[in-house]
This record gives structure tokens, sequence and C-alpha cells, in this order.
């Protein structure tokens, strides 16, 4: 009887048009729509940068080192043009107002401390809010800079080794797919819980409260089926949903990478296929499965309560913040999976994805994880059948 | 046969439910306490205001709602220790009766079969007696939500009747439909009376009990005001005509 139930309220789900743009279109479409628009403006952003003319002022002598170096810089280092001017003011001014990109205050001692090999000082003004400016501005002087200390050690008769006692190596013993997992594994889970939760609603919300307002649900109470197996094939769907909402919107990501070909760096490509391998989406459905359950558990017996679809739909709404504040933690790179945070559920769910990607996952942990996801889980299942099973809240 | 003996229901109120009924009372009796008999073969109506308690005993007779006390007996099935036998036994549709708008005519007795668990030579049976009886072939492929809404309504009789209930109960099944439409239901009312089932309806129409009921009983806040056959009722008449016996039955309640 769970499954003819199943059965019917999945292809009444599947044909209604809200539930399939949240369980499928939505989720397969972010990623490929977030990601091309991420990468085209931000390709047209760097294009343009670099494509730019940076307009550079500068207040002292016109025949001085640094702007002398500055004009004879290639072009691979940017367009530019050079602006005299006679007050720093004017030249923070303009700046301000875009007219200039960058400013140079040449010392008015700067040829005196450079000729008698002392630092010669210089200013230089950017505005860190033009995107990209800082960056160049700190191109074209380290690169002078570097110009003028090999011309010294020429002058000098000095080898540049000599001049480093020590050489040191800093070297990280972080794999690359354990920075990725550590510090950007966080999002993932974070993505599937806030699509899980989406796919959840709108069958939840169809299934128990809609019932309830188009006054199907009295004809379905007078059959010879128990409420709890009513209850269990329609959470059945609802559960289903949340799993495909949250697989869609992994196979977006896949979409992405795979078909738009939208990581064009060739080492972080090769990161996410070692990520992405059977082993890992196996365990991650596996904490996604009580995942789920907890979460259709929770909204079914609002959706059970609620007399109308914009009742259910205004509690459930903001429930959402509840579920995915949690699931932020796994934005903080210092909070790791031990037996205390396995024990919290949500938090647990997102830190053991965190630790699966990074290839660092304790199993012990794991299942301390899952068993407490399924006992929540369970939990919500029992307060929804107990909701389901009071007369009052399943009749109008 | 439906037996009902001394049945009660109590429904505890919640601080929202008190404010709305403006009572102080944390206990409502919607049911107080009554016994009837409906027999086969013959239609029984359950008469009485809004709000006198009609929707609520058809509830606990369709084993929606459990009885706060009492007994009721469903073709001699207790429907209270047992209401997943008395469930097929009964067949339940009301005025307000919805139906899955994204699912076809085909598909929506399909599925009642299935959960009455009919055997499928059963079930092709009595969907094609009724399908023609009803003239549902024509439009047995449509979804539901485009029907009209006669259409829909012989959707519905064809659900309540798909598993040859014994005892059939309608809640107001024809409040709100036209008298076309109506006709449909008192049609199948009638012929569930010539095929010997139990008939229980809820009603507030006067004209309509008349023209259906043999026996019947007036309910006023829960109690019972009269049990007997239509033909005692109209014998004991006070008034001059039917609702206007019905008006005074109720009002004298007031004055008592």
């Amino acid at each position: 009887m769970i499954f003819t139930i199943f059965k019917k309220e999945l292809k009444d789900t599947l044909r209604d048009k809200r539930t399939l743009m949240m369980m499928l279109v939505i989720p397969t479409l972010v990623f490929p729509i977030i990601m091309s628009l991420f990468i085209s403006i931000s390709s047209s952003f760097s294009e343009e940068a670099a494509n730019k003319e940076v307009k550079i002022g500068y207040v002292g002598n016109k025949d001085n080192y640094v702007i002398n170096q500055l004009n004879q810089l290639p072009e691979i280092y940017g367009k530019k043009g050079l602006y005299a001017y006679t007050d720093s003011i004017q030249l923070k001014a303009d700046i301000h107002k875009d007219t200039l990109q960058m400013g140079i205050y040449i010392h008015t001692d700067f040829n005196r401390d450079f000729s008698s090999k002392h630092p010669a000082k210089i200013k230089v003004f950017y505005n860190a809010t033009n995107i990209g400016m800082e960056e160049r501005a700190k191109t074209y002087i380290e690169t002078i800079e570097e110009i003028a200390l090999q011309e010294r050690y020429l002058e000098l008769e000095l080898e540049a080794t000599e001049l480093r006692p020590i050489e040191s190596k800093f070297s990280n013993i972080a794999s690359d797919k354990e920075m990725i997992g550590k510090l950007a594994g966080g999002f993932l889970p974070y993505i599937f819980i806030a699509f899980g939760f989406l796919g959840c609603m709108y069958p939840a919300i169809d299934l128990f409260t809609g019932e309830k307002e188009r006054g199907t649900i009295e004809t379905l109470l007078t059959t010879p089926v128990a409420r709890w197996q009513i209850l269990f094939g329609k959470m059945g769907v609802v559960i289903l949903s949340g799993l495909v909402a949250a697989s869609a919107s992994l196979l977006g990501l896949f979409i992405s990478i795979e078909v738009f070909d939208f990581v064009d760096n060739e080492q972080l490509l090769e990161i996410i296929h070692g990520i992405l391998s059977v082993k890992f989406i196996i365990t991650l459905f596996l904490l996604l499965f009580p995942l789920t359950i907890f979460i259709a558990g929770i909204m079914i017996p609002i959706a059970v309560y609620a007399k109308s679809f914009k009742e259910a739909q205004s509690i459930i709404t903001p429930l959402n913040i509840i579920i995915i504040l949690p699931a932020m933690v796994g934005f903080f790179p210092g909070i790791e999976l031990t037996a205390v945070t396995a024990c919290i559920p949500i938090i647990n769910v997102v830190l053991a994805t965190k630790e699966l990607i990074a290839g660092t996952l304790d199993y012990s942990l794991l299942g301390l994880s899952f068993t407490i996801m399924m006992a929540f889980a369970m939990l919500s299942v029992f307060i929804s059948y107990k909701r389901f099973d009071k007369e009052t809240n399943v009749v109008l | 046969m439906i037996e009902v003996s001394d049945l009660r229901k109590e429904f505890t109120l919640s601080k929202q439910h008190r404010k709305e009924l403006n009572t102080k009372e944390s206990i409502a009796t919607a049911v107080d306490g009554i016994s009837f008999n409906c027999k086969p073969g013959r239609i029984f109506s359950l008469l009485g205001p809004n709000g006198a308690g009609k929707t609520t005993t058809l509830r606990m007779i369709s084993t929606i709602f459990k009885p706060s006390s009492g007994s009721i007996k469903i073709a001699g099935i207790d429907s209270i220790s047992n209401p997943t036998e008395a469930r097929k036994k009964i067949g339940f549709l009301t005025g307000s009766t919805g139906l899955y708008a994204r699912l076809t005519p085909n598909e929506l007795i399909k599925y009642f079969a299935d959960l009455y668990g009919i055997s499928n030579t059963d079930f092709k049976e009595r969907k094609e007696h009724l399908y023609t009886l009803l003239d549902m072939h024509d439009f047995q492929e449509k979804r539901i939500g485009k029907l009209s809404t006669g259409m829909k309504q012989k959707v519905s009789i064809c659900r309540t009747m798909i598993h040859d209930p014994e005892v059939v109960v309608f809640d107001e099944p024809t409040s709100g439909l036209d008298v076309i439409t109506a006709e449909n239901i008192i049609q199948l009312i009638r012929d569930c009376k010539t095929q010997g089932k139990t008939v229980i309806f809820s009603s507030h129409i006067m004209s309509e009990v008349d023209l259906l009921c043999d026996d019947m009983a007036i309910i006023h806040k829960g109690k019972m005001l009269f049990d007997g056959t239509m033909s005692a009722f109209k014998d004991q008449m006070q008034a001059e005509n039917l609702t206007a016996e019905f008006i005074r039955i109720v009002n004298a309640t007031k004055t008592n």
C-alpha cells in the first residue's frame, strides 16, 4: 500500500510544474548559469583591465629614474600614459575622480639619495576600489625596483647570491585536494542542503496541506489503508524530491565542469576529477539520505498542521534559515569534524563532506555522524507520525 | 447496516479556538450521546442546521474521526476496534470532496481500486459498468482539472462505488451543485437503495430529504431531537410543511 501511494504521489508531483522547477530545472541550471555569468563577467573585467590605458600622474622632476624606467617599460605590462602634476593634492583628487588611476610622488631629495646610494623615497597613490589598479601599481614599481637592484649589483660588482646569506623555501605539506576540501569544501554541502530543502518544500506542502485544502484527504482516510502507510507513501515522495534536487545540483556542477568547460585550470580540473569518485558520491548520499529525511520530517508536521498552502509556506520558508545557518559553519576553515561536532545535526554532515572532499575523513566519525543523523531523522518521522495521526490536524 | 449507539465526540479546544468561539470551556462536545440504526435497502437522512454535528457524526461512521465514547458497527464490524475492515465496506462522498486535478479519471479510479485491494478482474468489470452507467468513456483520459463540475461529480461517484460498498455515506452531497449535476447524486442514492445498500446522507434541504429518505434523524447541538421513519415524522408534524416543522423542532430546543 505504501508503494501504491508513493507511485500515485510521485506521478502527481511530477505533473506539478512548480515542483518540477524547484526539484529539477533550477538545481540543474543554477551552477551552469552562475559559473558562466561569473566567468564571463570576470573575464570581461580582466580583459578590460588589461586593455585599459592606465593614466599615471606624477609630482616631481621629469628627469627622474623612476619616471624614465616607467616610460621604458614595454607594453606587455599594460598600456600607460604619464602626466606631470605640480602638487599631490590635485593628483589625489584626480585619482578619486578616476581621471588618473595611479599617482607617484617623487621626493624632492630623490635624485640626491639615489646617486649617493641611500634609499630614495617615492609615494604611490591608487584607489583600491578600482579593481586591479593596486596590482598594476605594484607590478610597475616592483619591476622598476628590481631593475634598479640589478643595476646596483653591477655597479658595486656584487653577486646577487652573495647578498642572500639564507635561502628559505616554504613548503605546504597539505595536498591541493586537502586545500580545496578544507577551504572550499563547505560550499558543496551548503548547496546540497539548500537545494535538498527547496526540493522537499513544495511536495511537502502540496502532498499534505494541499490535499487538505483541496478536500481530497477525507476520501483517502476512508480507504482501508493505515494512516502511517499514507504518511510513509507521501513522505517517500518528499524525501525523493529533496534527494533529486540535491543530485540535480551535483549534475549541474558536473555539466558546468565537463560539458561547458568552465574550469580551464588543468591542475584544478585534475583535482576535481580525483574528488568526484564513485566512493565519494556513495558516501555523500549516505550522509544526505538521513539529512533529507530529517528535513522532510521537520517540514511535514508543519505542512500537516497548516490550514492553507500560504500558511504552510509562510512557516516553512523561514525554517530555511534555521537549516541553512548551521550549514554555513562549513565555510569557516578552522572548524573540524570531531566527536563533539559529529553529534550536531546538519553541522556534522557539512563537516564530514568537507573532510570527504579533502580525503581526510575519519570513518568512525562518519559512522557517528550517520548514526546521529539517522536518530534525528527517525525522531522527525515520529513527530510527523504523531501530527498526522491527530485527526484535527488532518481534516479541516 | 449501520448501528450507532450512544455516540459521543469531544474536541479539546486550543486557546485560539476558545477565542474564536468566545468560550472559556476547554472541551467542546460536537456529538452528545446519539444512537440510531440505518438499515440495508433504506435511505437514512441525518438532518440538522449548520454546526449540529452531522459532519462529525458521518466522519466517525466513516472512521475519519475516533469517537470519544459509544460504538459504531458497519455491516456487523466494530469500526472502532477494526477500522480497516470497516472501511472496506464504506463508500464516502461529500459535496466538498476534491479530486486529484493532475490525474485522469482512469488513473484516479485505478488508484482507489488498488487502495481497496480490488482484484484486476473485478476492477475491470466494475469500472466498465460504472463508466457506462455514468457515461464517462469520453473523458476518461482527460486530466480531472480540465473537466466540468458535472464530469468531476461523475468521477467522484465512480470513485465512491468502485469497491461496491455495502454502506454509502453522503455528507451534504449536493451542496454547491446545480440541479442537473445534483441529479446524478440523487440517482446514485436511489440506485444504492434498489441494490440493497445501506445509505446515510446528511442534508439541511428538506425537499431533498422528502424526495429520498425512508428514515430520518434530526440532530441539533450534538443531541438527537428526532429518530424515526419519514412517515412517522410527517404524521406527528405540527407545522404546515416539512421545512417549517424542522425549524419548529430546532427552535423548540432554544425555548426549553
